[in-house]
């Protein structure tokens, strides 16, 4: 019996690391690209750098210079912090509120955030980046509130299975030792919801910062963030320069892997929570 | 320091479902009153309309001479203890106790000053930087009893604190909280649907059923004198018993008929005279049935042969369970007799002791 368990203990070891080999190697073969000269890229894309096609930070050097990164970089990490923090602030305050206070409208709001959710974003991207323009939303700013909207969804869907698995006589509590509602929600209710904002951040940041349709649209001509940056470097009118393009892209995603590994134990607990309380 | 005084006061809740139907209450200035009663019979709502958790229908609530009804719990000067502790996990054992002071602008010192006093009364001093996550329930509960002290309210509101603990802990923290109520010298209001609680902590008890208070007096009186078969059968363990019984008159005396047995009730007993041809249900309290040879030759007893149904051990009684009149019938006697399941024990019932209700509003006669 034990025999045969660890016969499949086996099994799904080697079958998970495929799995794993099959997920890393995207980002292997981007990484190790970045190191070699551009014509060797082409040529053989899946072979390590020696010394006839190592060209060491060249690449950076020639990426950076040419796409304007750091602009792109700072674009970036303000829309996405920014959209992050404003979309943990309010979906977190809506879903306190769908959560504890039970009628017609709540619910009816809690259905309207779910729906949104199964709305793809191809089928209202056209209208909206229309809508966006028209009322200015067309800038850095702007596309924060945008964000906001794209992402209530899920975020309140968490947020509200979180909340519902908080005690209400710890609110009652500070009702009666004097809190007011403002003073119960940033001193008492949101650092309870600590784990599930977490998640939150994180599940957005990863998905603003790697976004590249919704900026396109919207702010793509005059501001650039990090995917739209590394965007032009392989289209164009000049020649494609495969180097500088793997260079970038090893750079984009260096903060968000950073962030998501010191994060990581929360995302699982939050997710957890979020499914099983609700 | 206040009392409490409900008046005419109702609570329907959305849906018409009516909790709390016209009801009078007078809670005096110090006393501690605690609410018992069965789940759903409305001792909750009443303590958290008391703390503004809830709002009053119809009807006035006062906390000293204030009228409170539209008044904020944070205004209420009041406190309260809730049976999950629903204590702030986030901060620590000492910003548990200083958030409501903190949240009042109290000075700081005078803060520290507070939380360490109310810390010390309750023996948590060792325990003010730990989170509530890692305290045992029963140092919570005096976190949670802690929070509500360095307030200095008028009046303390439990519900139900000591449920989530195991006996052993429910019995200290019992005396603990006695002993609190009178250091402090403030009005408790206590809700439990344990009556053992209830006696041993209560100056005064509210049995509620229904949403309606069905006698409100000492726990003594509750006791011995039961308003109805209601208070009857709830306060005391095991519960009384409870038989019907034909009242027949015959010249001088009130003759009982039950279970194939009639007995003379002593004259003293007036009020039975108006019950001659009716029915009326005898309550009988387990201790007030006797085996012991020196109850057999006592007057004014209902003795009989019961066929012991079950015989349980108690340590320094045995409960013994034998049906009369159609009713299971519990009798405490004393554990060195020996008695034995399946066997016959000759009973005395103390007649002298025994509770008279109208079988029909099953009101006390």
């Amino acid at each position: 019996m034990e025999k045969r368990t660890k016969r499949i203990d086996i099994i799904f070891y080697i079958i998970l690391t495929l799995f794993a080999v099959i997920f890393i190697a995207p980002v292997f073969i981007v990484l190790m690209n970045s190191f070699k000269g551009q014509f060797y890229i082409t040529d053989s894309p899946f072979s390590l750098p020696d010394a006839t096609t190592f060209v060491g930070l060249s690449n950076y050097v020639s990426g950076l210079r040419k796409t304007g990164f750091l602009s792109a970089f700072l674009y970036s990490l303000f829309i996405t912090v920014s959209s992050v923090a404003v979309i943990v602030f309010f979906t977190s305050m809506s879903a306190w509120y769908i959560s504890r206070v039970k009628n017609a409208f709540t619910r009816t709001l809690y259905f309207a955030f779910i729906f949104s959710m199964i709305v793809p974003f191809q089928m209202v991207m056209f209208s909206m980046s229309k809508i966006a323009n028209a009322m200015r939303l067309d800038n850095p700013i702007g596309i924060i509130f945008i964000y906001l909207g794209f992402g209530a969804g899920l975020s309140v869907f968490l947020f509200s299975g979180f909340v519902s698995g908080i005690p209400k006589e710890v609110e009652e509590a500070a009702m009666i030792d004097g809190a007011t509602p403002v003073q119960m929600y940033f001193r008492v209710v949101f650092p309870m919801m600590k784990p599930i904002a977490i998640t939150v951040a994180i599940l957005n940041s990863m998905w603003i910062w790697n976004d590249y349709l919704l900026p396109y649209l919207v702010i793509g001509n005059k501001y650039k963030t990090i995917p739209i940056a590394v965007q032009y470097l392989q289209g164009g009118y000049g020649s494609r320069d495969m180097g500088a393009l793997m260079a970038m892209l090893v750079l984009s995603i260096i903060p968000v892997v950073i962030f998501y590994l010191t994060c990581q134990k929360y995302i699982i607990k939050g997710v957890v929570a979020g499914a099983v309380k609700g | 320091m206040a009392g409490i005084r409900l008046s005419n006061i109702n609570k329907t809740f959305p849906g018409n479902v009516t909790v709390i139907d016209g009801l009078d209450l007078e809670i005096k200035d110090r006393e501690f009153v605690i609410l018992v009663g069965p789940s759903g019979c409305g001792k909750s709502t009443t303590l958290r309309m008391i703390a503004g958790l809830e709002s009053v229908t119809s009807g006035d609530l006062y906390i000293g001479d204030r009228r409170v009804n539209d008044i904020a719990p944070k205004d209420r000067d009041i406190a309260m203890v809730f049976q999950s502790y629903a204590l702030y996990p986030h901060m620590s054992v000492y910003d548990n106790l200083a958030f409501g002071l903190k949240l009042r602008k109290v000075p700081k010192e005078e803060i520290d000053k507070k939380v360490r006093e109310a810390a010390k009364m309750l023996d948590i001093e060792k325990y003010l930087e730990r989170k509530p996550r890692a305290l045992s329930g029963g140092q919570r509960q005096r976190v949670a009893l802690g929070r509500a002290m360095v307030r200095s309210p008028q009046v303390f509101l439990l519900d139900e604190p000591l449920s989530n603990l195991d006996a052993k802990l429910r019995g200290e923290m019992r005396t603990s909280i006695s002993r609190l109520h009178k250091t402090l010298g403030v009005t408790f209001v206590y809700v439990t649907h344990d009556q053992v609680e209830a006696m041993t902590m209560a100056d005064r008890i509210v049995v509620m059923k229904d949403g309606v208070i069905q006698q409100y007096d000492t726990p003594k009186n509750l006791y011995h004198y039961p308003a109805n078969t209601f208070v009857a059968g709830f306060i005391g363990s095991p519960r009384m018993n409870l038989f019907k019984a034909q009242v027949q008159r015959t010249q001088n005396k009130i003759i009982l008929k039950a279970g194939g047995s009639s007995f003379e009730i002593s004259s003293k007993n007036k009020a039975l005279n108006e019950y001659a041809g009716k029915a009326v249900l005898v309550g009988i309290r387990p201790e007030d049935i006797h085996a012991e040879e020196f109850y057999m030759g006592l007057e004014n007893t209902l003795k009989l042969k019961a066929d012991i149904d079950l015989a349980e051990m108690m340590g320094a009684e045995l409960y013994v369970y034998f049906d009369f009149a159609g009713e299971r019938m519990i009798a405490r006697v004393p554990s060195r007799m020996n008695v034995e399941s399946s066997r016959t024990l000759d009973v005395a019932f103390d007649l002298n002791k025994a509770h008279f209700f109208d079988a029909e509003t099953t009101k006390r006669i």
